[in-house]
């Protein structure tokens, strides 16, 4: 839970500045090591999904969201599904809101120029760091950019790799790239659950999605165990 | 595969909503604070939404994607490294179809 109830930052306001940023780019380069193999993973399933090389790579480069990115695959069929689409990302995302509400007593009292960049790169790698350095006393907020600007590098850079090396794979299968996506996304619900009462999103969410596959159009099956799986944790866990 | 058109849309309106995740938390403070209720239940929805994916991935493919997801998923309870439960699942997916031709 990133929700504490923290004092209100110091009278001191927040900075941005190069060194606050490079600060944040060294901090943060050995986890952004870990974002190529990912972005080269997602620019070759991309590529077997029939997504041009151009287009996976400004999808990284616009995007930024592993997540987000990989479910967009599910979805990418002759006609697409928009709503469905539009609602996945969004509840992939939401996340995102809840980590910017935490940083907001910090971004708020920035210029609001600068307010938009900073958390423009706003990832759950960058924010951990950022949040507990702010929470710890740190006013420059080139902590929070530099690393999302060094964590986005990464991600581009294994995604321009990916989507090059991707046409040497004839049949994605035999080298297991089929279930890419499906790892990924179940090794981040795996790591998301941190205590048993957040299985209860995930089994009511599974199961609402399994029941409804053939009920509904393609991927409403996953917006309804999304926000049955929300409803049902957010009753039990009150 | 869809047309190049739906294609750039698909991938403009997946980022465009994307960046506005990132965007409302600190938009939505500055009018009234988030109450404790809103925040779990945007937690559980980040969550419940990739259970749904996993859950109907699973019911499409067969043994082999339960299998690579199965140790995707004890991989990462031990190692908590989402790169080597990745891993760990392509090798049995790529193993599953050596063996089975």
């Amino acid at each position: 839970m990133v929700r504490q109830p923290s004092p209100p930052p110091s009278s001191t306001p927040p900075l941005l500045t190069p060194a606050g940023l490079w600060q944040g780019v060294v901090q943060l380069a050995p986890v952004a090591v870990f974002f190529v193999p990912f972005g080269i993973a997602f620019g070759v399933v991309a590529g077997t999904k029939g997504m041009s090389a151009i287009q996976s790579i400004l999808f990284s480069l616009m995007a930024f969201s592993s997540s987000a990115q990989f479910s967009t695959l599910e979805f990418w069929h002759g006609t697409v599904a928009w709503g469905s689409l539009a609602l996945a990302v969004i509840a992939i995302n939401a996340r995102n809101v809840v980590m910017g509400a935490a940083l907001a007593p910090w971004v708020n009292r920035m210029p609001l120029a600068q307010r938009l960049p900073t958390v423009a790169l706003l990832n759950d790698a960058n924010f951990a760091v950022a949040h507990a350095a702010f929470k710890g006393g740190a006013r420059d907020m080139g902590l929070l950019l530099g690393s999302g600007l060094v964590l986005w590098a990464a991600w581009i850079f294994g995604a321009v790799v990916g989507a090059v090396a991707g046409q040497a794979f004839g049949n994605p299968a035999a080298f297991g790239f089929d279930v890419v996506m499906l790892c990924f996304l179940t090794a981040m619900v795996t790591g998301m659950v941190k205590r048993s009462a957040q299985l209860v999103p995930v089994v009511v969410g599974a199961a609402v999605a399994v029941l409804t596959l053939h009920l509904f159009p393609t991927g409403w099956n996953v917006i309804a165990g999304a926000f049955a799986g929300a409803a049902a944790g957010s009753l039990l866990d009150a | 595969m869809p047309d190049p058109f739906s294609a750039w849309a698909a991938i403009l309106l997946a980022s465009v909503l994307t960046l506005a995740t990132r965007l409302a938390g600190p938009i939505v403070m500055a009018f009234l604070p988030m109450s404790a209720r809103v925040e779990r239940f945007l937690q559980n929805l980040s969550l419940a939404v990739l259970a749904a994916l996993v859950a109907s991935m699973l019911a499409r493919g067969g043994l082999r994607e339960a299998a690579s997801a199965a140790v995707a998923c004890a991989v990462m309870l031990g190692l908590r490294r989402s790169i080597w439960a990745m891993a760990a699942g392509m090798i049995c997916a790529a193993g599953w179809s050596f063996v089975a031709g």
